[in-house]
């Protein structure tokens, strides 16, 4: 009897000390994960990628009652503001006819052109629509979870859209999933041109909502409201997407708002050019 | 007192329920809650969680369990540093062990401001960790308005966690 308790006591001893040793243990190894993270390592990736995917069928079952229970809401504000939205429309209305009336004038006029110079298009684009699963939630990182991966169709380096303008490109691809890194966030960096005149420039994320333009040529002469679009300066990116416009000139500081109402994602389209050859299976072209 | 076998096994599934919760408020944290102003920085639900937790029952949610959470929150978030959320729960979970006798069996406001101390703390640790990591000073202004919305929201998740604890938990 007496040597089980003191095997009992010994056992219980162990354990304590196991306890008390399991904290700074686990602290080290959240070190050194971070310190991994840092290293930017494929199997860190590849561990994401898998947990996204692994969780995908629950956070998409989660985020479309979200997404309805979040329509409902608007549905029910648009209500209170139907007038001023009818006279808000009207006065679109008015004035995107008469942007027709150019577009169709100069569509014309391209086409003539392009009959002149025997000119070739390019690749249709690829477009994948995806419905947004889950958001990085945190304060140190802006990207979304979207719901089509590369049995879709979706590779690196694409651009995510919406109708009103780019939101990010892609970061991370798993079998159903992938992973838009948004232009807000720390990590984004994407060439882009401003302004009328075209100066190339880098739009770099700092976790604000609101980009920076780096590397703007000296002496440019960019000013508030300026449209910014993608630069296409890489393959992989298409060119010529609406990015958003100039908000902010303060000294060197020259800040971007995104056209893409980055806080309310629900659905997105994935924007590919130029690289369908490579595509595992044929998809159906924008146009 | 003996306990039948039915009965022991319903003990192992309820003294889950600490971490399951977290689970389930990590899982809240990251899904597009399409909440106006909060969709961007969403509160740190699971923050919330482990500080009721540990405050109450600390024997049921083990620095190995917080672990395992932090890092499925980092991988799930897509964070670029695996390990900060980790780091977070295991210094939280050891400054309220500290703290904790002050709280139990207090007014909530009482657990409410202790919340308050250690979401800042909390939020202020992974600024902290995320700018030496990046080797760049962060903006803090996300981190301070995600920890205004964590500590106001508190209130309802300790509700829901305490109808938990009391339905769930009464004999373990």
């Amino acid at each position: 009897m007496r040597e089980r308790s003191d095997l009992f006591v010994r056992i219980n001893a162990s354990r304590v000390i196991a306890q008390r040793l399991a904290v700074p243990f686990l602290v080290v190894v959240s070190l050194l994960l971070i310190g991994i993270g840092k290293a930017d390592l494929i199997v860190v990736e590849r561990a994401r990628v898998a947990v996204s995917d692994l969780m995908a069928p629950i956070l998409a079952a989660l985020a479309s009652p979200a997404a309805s229970v979040a329509s409902g809401v608007r549905h029910v504000e648009g209500l209170f503001s139907l007038y001023d939205e009818n006279q808000r429309l009207r006065e679109d209305n008015d004035r995107l006819m008469r942007w027709q009336a150019v577009a169709r004038r100069l569509a014309l006029e391209n086409a003539q052109l392009r009959a002149l110079t025997h000119y070739r298009p390019r690749d249709a684009s690829v477009e994948i629509a995806a419905q947004v699963i889950a958001n990085s939630g945190g304060a140190f990182a802006r990207n979304v979870l979207v719901d089509a991966g590369a049995r879709d169709g979706v590779a690196r380096g694409q651009a995510g859209m919406t109708g009103e303008g780019l939101i990010g490109r892609v970061a991370e691809v798993g079998e159903r999933t992938a992973r838009i890194l948004l232009l807000s966030d720390l990590n984004s960096r994407i060439p882009v041109v401003v302004g009328a005149s075209g100066q190339h420039a880098i739009l770099a994320g700092d976790n604000s909502a609101e980009p920076l333009l780096l590397f703007l040529p000296a002496g440019s002469n960019v000013k508030v409201g300026d449209r910014v679009v993608t630069g296409g300066a890489q393959g992989v990116f298409p060119p010529d997407l609406p990015v958003g416009t100039v908000a902010s000139i303060d000294g060197d500081t020259v800040r971007v708002a995104p056209s893409a109402e980055l806080a309310r994602l629900d659905y997105v389209r994935i924007v590919d050019l130029g690289l369908s050859a490579f595509l595992p299976r044929p998809l159906v072209p924008s146009r | 007192m003996r306990l039948t076998f039915f009965q022991r096994d319903t003990d192992t599934v309820n003294r889950l329920i600490p971490l399951l919760s977290c689970l389930a408020a990590l899982v809240l944290s990251v899904v597009p809650l399409h909440v106006p102003g909060l969709a961007v920085v969403t509160p740190a639900f699971a923050l919330m969680a482990v500080y009721h937790w540990t405050v109450y029952r600390p024997d049921l949610l083990s620095p190995s369990g917080l672990f395992v959470l932090g890092v499925a929150l980092d991988l799930l978030g897509g964070t670029p540093y695996l390990g900060v959320s980790a780091l977070t729960f295991l210094a939280t979970r050891s400054l309220v062990l500290l703290g904790r006798r002050r709280a139990v069996n207090r007014p909530f406001a009482i657990v409410w401001a202790g919340f308050l101390v250690i979401a800042a703390f909390a939020i202020g640790l992974q600024w902290a960790i995320t700018s030496a990591a990046s080797m760049s000073a962060l903006s803090p202004r996300p981190f301070i308005f995600q920890a205004v919305v964590t500590v106001a929201a508190y209130p309802i998740a300790d509700y829901l966690l305490a109808q938990l604890q009391r339905g769930l938990l009464r004999r373990v």
